[in-house]
């Protein structure tokens, strides 16, 4: 039983690395040179309901990744304005740990392999194509491929391709497997009813700072900053994906992380403006290389699925990350890449795929999501465990905690504890 | 469905058409009146990002200029080659595979535009080799010039499955062709050799003494075998078929560039297709084209799926059209 997944961000990751777990072949696809997609300039773990969600995956057997991205963590515990107990991982180690670690476990790992068309049988995949024609066969597919660019829609819906860590004009664009299969995608809006939303942080070359600030991060991981007041712009809040960071803190002051680069937490800055900061006088951007103008704009391509990750209406595609709805951030795309490498294994051998529990948090995001999607409202909306509408629901219902004995707890009493350790075949 | 689809002109100087303009772009799908990217195959551009960048105006297209002819040499009463002096870009640009031009006498409206395929392009000294057959109003009108013609380009559809043989390395191809079809094989072997492949040429010619490509395909050290190949492009003799068989056999041939017309395509195609598989064709192109914008529609062909091609600008993959198999499903 052979499982592809396409797209190797954190979300295909996730689904290669379960699907590996619960007993099928698997073979990996992804169109760059390096894994992890996004997660090459995130880095930002368990800040506000990130933290509960983690801890589930650990106890529900699916915390591999969790345990690299806390290995990997330059620091840990950090708070920075609306948001609490951080981790931030070092963006230059996590790759390739994580291909190591997949590597490790047989999964059949090809890059530079963009997949650009998919051979149908009725309503199920028989194989997809690669970029050069090759086909490549398989029993259950799932589709990681994001929701990113190409340069086109950067072009259309923001300020045009800023050179991003996606990098389209070396590796091609990011096609839409789901719709070249014959299901349309969906659309995520921003606040002011036009499609996608732009990235909400970019990241300067921590040697370009001065010492003092590069000082204060390695310390805390943290540097604020007020913005002069003729330079505030809080029209960019409106534009941005992130709405855990859509805050006012967030237009009027710099605000650095420290994951190896010096992440900064707003969509994009003008580089004259940057420089006339005191510290910031040598300021270069390392991704996206033109955070300066723009960055990439994202949501342009959801697909329809259900509660178990099945794409609607094609009976072996199944979906995960940003392709399987309005979420934002590597934890939401591990939660949802695990669920879909799962049940493409329960599909691949003949049983019903399965839901997550909406009384844990990684299963009522999911649900939630889907109950929201079919809104206007709920398509300018993200959905995410660190923060805006989803992390005051999670509060609501109780489900945020920090206290990991009761998750364990949760999760045990669900008889859940190591569920996704256990084999399929 | 994998679906082998290119424009000759994408990501060259002249992309964005006035296809684009219009919303009737081969490739993008934001050009083909979509709000989204779903584009058909990249080669390393985005048409949009040009388009927009280009003030949402399409490139300035190919207009006729004038050269002069250094020689004009009768290969037969009714086969003339002609060498034109060309500007260094031009003859540089039409150095490619599949190269071809408009040409017509400069007193002639448009409509006497007749694409022609650059056999060889001299880019030392900006000098271009073409040979015409005499057929009809157009190439007579051809004929009549002798010092001046004009000249447009340059345009690069002028083989379909120009991939197959663009992406050629240390392998081996079969050219087999016959009459002035095979001017542009010419130049495709010169590529092909200088790629470091083996290239074998079995050509038919005709009424004449000897092939006036034969000369050319020997310099660049291609195995030249002539003979019949066929009967009216009806069926393939029985000495050739042998041939054939005898040769796919002995050297494996990745590609085979058909240089016929239409009938002469199918015949070879099905016939070799059915001895080998996993040969992948490529096949001059014959189409009727008149603007070689993409425009005029003369050059139109349905593909398998009734799809339309706008074969002055639009590769196909020649199975597609030409195999019987596929056809007929
Ligand atoms: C600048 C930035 C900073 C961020 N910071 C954080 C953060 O600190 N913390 C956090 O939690 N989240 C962060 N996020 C969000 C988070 O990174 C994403 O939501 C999440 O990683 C998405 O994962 P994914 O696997 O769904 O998609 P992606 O990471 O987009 O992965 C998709 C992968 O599929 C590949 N692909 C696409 N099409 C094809 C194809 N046709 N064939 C083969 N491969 C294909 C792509 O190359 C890519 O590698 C950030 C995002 C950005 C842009
Ligand atoms: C890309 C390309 C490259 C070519 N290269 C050469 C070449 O190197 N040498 C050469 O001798 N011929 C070449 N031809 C064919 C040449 O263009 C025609 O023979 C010429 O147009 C005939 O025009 P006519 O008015 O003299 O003859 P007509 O009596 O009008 O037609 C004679 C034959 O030529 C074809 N033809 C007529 N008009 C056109 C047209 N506008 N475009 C294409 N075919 C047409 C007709 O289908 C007919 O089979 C090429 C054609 C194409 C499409
Ligand atoms: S020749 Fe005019 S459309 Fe092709």
């Amino acid at each position: 039983m052979k499982v592809i997944v396409i797209g190797g961000g954190w979300a295909g990751c996730a689904a290669a690395l379960q699907a590996k777990k619960s007993g099928a072949d698997v073979m990996l696809l992804e169109r760059t040179d390096m894994l992890l997609g996004l997660g090459n300039v995130g880095g930002i773990m368990r800040n506000n309901g990130r933290f509960t969600a983690a801890e589930e995956l650990i106890d529900l057997g699916a915390g591999d990744l969790i345990d690299i991205t806390d290995r990997c963590s330059r620091h840990k515990n950090i708070d920075f304005p609306g948001h609490k107990h951080a981790s931030l991982y070092d963006v230059t180690k996590v790759e390739p740990e994580v291909r190591r670690y997949l590597h490790n476990k047989g999964i059949e790992i090809v890059l530079q392999a963009r997949v650009v068309d998919v051979d149908m049988e009725n309503k199920s995949i028989k194989g997809i194509y690669l970029h050069d024609g090759t086909l490549v066969d398989g029993d259950v597919f799932v589709e990681t491929t994001g929701s990113t660019g190409p340069m086109g829609n950067c072009l259309r819906y923001g300020k045009g391709c800023s050179m991003c860590i996606l990098r389209c004009p070396s590796f091609g664009p990011r096609i839409s497997i789901s719709q070249r299969a014959g299901v349309e995608d969906q659309l995520g809006m921003k606040g002011d009813d036009s499609f996608g939303a732009m990235s909400g942080s970019c990241k300067l070359n921590k040697d370009s700072l001065s010492e003092e600030i590069r000082d204060i991060l390695n310390r805390d991981g943290v540097f604020v900053t007020s913005i002069p007041p003729e330079d505030v712009n809080m029209d960019k809040l409106n534009i941005k994906v992130c709405q855990q960071y859509a805050l006012k803190e967030f237009a009027e002051n710099i605000i650095l992380l420290d994951t190896g680069h010096a992440k900064l937490m707003t969509s994009y800055y003008p580089l004259e403006k940057l420089r006339k900061i005191p510290g910031f006088e040598n300021a270069r951007y390392e991704d996206p290389y033109s955070g300066g103008k723009s960055n990439s704009i994202r949501y342009l391509s959801v697909a329809p699925r259900d509660n178990a990750l099945k794409v609607d209406g094609i009976d072996n595609l199944l979906c995960g990350g940003e392709k399987s709805g309005l979420f934002v951030g590597h934890t939401e795309a591990i939660t949802t890449g695990t669920l879909a490498g799962f049940n493409a294994v329960r599909i691949g051998i003949g049983l019903r795929p399965v839901e997550l529990p909406v009384s844990l948090a990684v299963g009522d995001i999911i649900n939630y999501e889907k109950e929201m999607r079919k809104t206007p409202e709920g398509l300018k909306n993200r959905y995410t465990f660190a923060g805006a509408n989803y992390f005051a629901r999670m509060k609501d219902l109780g489900l945020y905690t920090t206290n990991i004995s009761e998750i364990k707890e949760r999760v045990k009493n669900l008889n859940l504890t190591d569920f996704f350790n256990e084999k399929l075949i | 469905m994998f679906r082998y689809i290119d424009c000759a002109d994408y990501g060259s100087e002249f992309c964005p058409c006035s296809l684009a303009e219009r919303g009737e772009c081969i490739i993008c799908s934001q050009l083909k009146n979509q709000k989204f990217c779903d584009c058909l195959n990249w080669k390393g551009t985005c048409v949009y990002q040009e388009f927009i960048w280009n003030n949402e105006k399409s490139k300035k297209s190919r207009e006729y200029r004038k050269f002069r002819i250094v020689e004009k040499r009768y290969l037969r009463e009714d086969l003339i080659l002609l060498k034109i002096k060309v500007n260094q870009g031009l003859a540089r640009e039409l150095c490619n595979i599949g190269a071809f031009v408009f040409l017509k006498p400069e007193r002639d409206i448009e409509a006497y535009s007749t694409p022609i395929s650059i056999m060889e392009s001299d880019i030392i000294n900006n000098i271009i080799t073409v040979v015409f057959k005499i057929e009809g109003v157009k190439t007579k009108a051809l004929k009549e010039c002798d010092k001046e013609i004009m000249v447009k380009g340059p345009y690069w559809n002028g083989i379909q499955g120009k991939k197959y043989i663009e992406d050629l390395k240390n392998k081996s191809c079969l050219i087999i062709g016959r009459g002035v079809a095979l001017a542009p094989a010419v130049l495709a072997a010169k590529k092909m050799i200088n790629n470091k492949n083996n290239v074998y040429v079995v050509l038919d010619r005709g009424r004449s003494e000897e092939h006036f490509t034969e000369s050319y395909f020997k310099s660049y050290g291609c195995v030249v075998k002539p003979t019949k190949i066929c009967n009216m492009n009806k069926y393939i003799l029985d000495d050739t078929r042998e041939l054939l068989q005898h040769l796919l056999k002995k050297w494996n041939y990745e590609v085979v560039l058909s240089a016929g017309n239409d009938d002469f395509h199918r015949l070879i195609l099905n016939y070799i297709h059915n001895l080998d598989p996993y040969i992948k064709f490529a096949t001059v192109n014959n189409s009727t084209m008149c603007c070689g914008e993409g425009v005029c529609g003369s050059c139109q062909l349905r593909g398998k799926n009734n799809e339309i091609i706008k074969t002055c600008k639009q590769q196909f993959n020649p199975l597609e059209v030409f195999g019987e198999e596929l056809n007929s499903k």
